[in-house]
């Protein structure tokens, strides 16, 4: 178990977080804030199941290691972005 | 997709979940995540439209039956994204496409 998993994670920090992240990168969170907070919250489940920001729409592959390319920022939201202007 | 059984080679996945509807039209099996909004939209849309429908919330399954369902949805959308909507014999919408699924649905 890591340190983060199993531990209750802070929606409203975590959000705070990605926002803060994402803009730093050039990105934005999406506008709909209650979609944003929903997608925070799907994160923070899969901190704190995972211990890790395990990408809420990808299912895991059962190890950290086989989920380096889901873990949000993952690997695939620029694509994802091009081809749905959002990412899944 | 002619090469795909499509929804009927699903009905016997115990573990899909069916939520009634009076849009009962065509069969549709939506593989979904519990953790994810646009799998949340995706429900709420064909809810709010009364479409039945079945689905199923791949990370609330272990071992085996995740396998099982996975390797189903992985015939619709190899690159194991959610949510990943079936209708029929195999027509495909992959990620919450509000305009596809009232073009498909309604």
């Amino acid at each position: 178990m890591t340190a983060a998993e199993g531990k209750k994670v802070d929606c409203t920090l975590l959000l705070e977080q990605l926002k803060q992240d994402a803009e730093a990168g050039g990105y934005s969170l999406n506008p709909d804030p209650d979609f944003a907070f929903e997608l925070a919250q799907g994160i923070a489940t899969n901190i704190e199941r995972y211990g890790y920001p395990l990408c809420p729409c990808r299912l895991t592959g059962g190890s950290k290691e086989a989920d380096l390319d889901i873990i949000c920022p993952c690997d695939y939201r620029d694509p994802d972005l091009d081809e749905f202007d959002t990412c899944y | 997709m002619g090469f795909l059984k499509g929804v009927e080679d699903m009905i016997d996945l115990d573990c899909l979940e069916q939520v009634e509807g009076t849009k009962g039209d065509h069969e549709v099996v939506l593989f979904a995540l519990s953790t994810c909004p646009h799998c949340r939209h995706a429900r709420d849309f064909l809810d709010a439209n009364d479409v039945a429908y079945k689905y199923v919330y791949l990370d609330s399954l272990k071992g085996d039956e995740q396998k099982r369902v996975l390797l189903e949805s992985e015939k619709y959308n190899p690159n194991h994204t959610f949510p990943t909507l079936v209708i029929d014999d195999g027509d495909v919408v992959i990620g919450f496409r509000e305009d596809q699924y009232k073009e498909k649905l309604l």
